[in-house]
């Protein structure tokens, strides 16, 4: 008897946790450092978008390269007009899934390690990349995590000679995420 | 020695114009004229019916965005963002006000006609203005 009121109790919180198969957010952090030993920059933008689909481990990402902050006015500007050409590419984003869903039990709180791969489209250039990321789950909230380190070069961005020195050739790109309950 | 006199001042000059220039400030949202004035529903109907269009429009432009509060929050950082309504259930015109301006009011109730001058970014879900301050 008593497993069973157990059970019954325990009935919605299951049927919501079944609900909830789409997560999103849309003031997501992601900021980048680039760390040389003439120059330390980084920036950061509050308001990237994001979606995950449990059932189909699906996750996607969208940044508008306008709205990252930096600290110095003039940075922000040959970020925005000579590396990025953000009027030409306003957006980065990234599509792809959770490698080994399996690794994940959305219903379960805990935290946990995963890999995630797929396309990263930056300055209009298209590359596949698969980076570490970790999934939050607690007390019904979902929240994540991941770091890992882009090639300019990879993505066109042409850095010239003079500033060579000052703009590290892997930048590293730190993402945290706390999701909200899609309601369908 | 004469070339000296005439290169020492250049040099300093030239050293001064790029300290400047390192060092100078972000432009001032409550100072900056608007490029252009808008309704919130309006500026989400543009971006939502052609965003190239749009971009060339608004992006990286000093806009002024006038609508009623949908929702606002704040962040860890203590920034607070203003949902305005854009005629869209789904979506809407996000304003992140400026972290760069202190004195700024944080709390906003739905329902609240508002108008801020922004920085326009794009759109993702919602169309995305950022450095907001609010003009009375």
């Amino acid at each position: 008897m008593k497993k069973a009121c157990l059970m019954l109790a325990l009935l919605p919180l299951l049927s919501v946790s079944l609900q909830a198969q789409k997560y999103f957010t849309r003031d997501g952090h992601v900021s980048f450092f680039s760390d040389t030993p003439m120059e330390k920059i980084e920036a950061h933008n509050h308001k990237a978008s994001s979606v995950l689909d449990v059932a189909t481990s699906r996750i996607e990402f969208a940044v508008l390269i306008q709205a990252f902050q930096f600290e110095k006015a003039l940075m922000q500007e040959h970020f925005n007009e000579n590396y990025m050409e953000s009027d030409k590419y306003p957006k980065a984003t990234f599509k792809g899934q959770i490698v080994d869903p399996s690794a994940v039990n959305f219903s379960r709180s805990g935290s946990y390690n995963v890999q995630v791969k797929g396309q990263l489209t930056i300055h209009g250039v298209t590359k596949e990349v698969t980076a570490p990321a970790v999934i939050k789950v607690q007390g019904g909230q979902v929240s994540a995590t991941s770091t890992f380190n882009v090639a300019v070069a990879d993505y066109n961005i042409s850095v010239p000679a003079l500033v060579r020195d000052n703009i590290a050739r892997n930048v590293r790109i730190d993402v945290a995420i706390s999701y909200q309950p899609m309601n369908n | 020695m004469k070339y000296l006199k005439i290169l020492l001042p250049l040099l300093l000059i030239g050293g001064g114009v790029a300290y400047y220039l390192y060092n100078k400030p972000h432009q001032n949202m409550e100072q900056a004229n608007a490029d252009l004035s808008i309704a919130a529903d309006q500026l989400f109907k543009a971006f939502s019916e052609d965003e190239n269009a749009a971009n060339t429009a608004y992006l990286n432009k000093v806009v002024q965005v006038s609508g009623k509060v949908r929702s606002s929050s704040l962040d860890e950082n203590g920034i607070s963002s203003v949902m305005l309504e854009s005629g869209d259930e789904m979506s809407g015109v996000i304003c992140q006000m400026d972290e760069l301006n202190d004195n700024q009011r944080k709390e906003f109730s739905a329902g609240e006609d508002v108008t801020f001058k922004c920085m326009c970014t794009g759109m993702l879900m919602d169309v995305v203005l950022v450095r907001c301050v609010e003009v009375k």
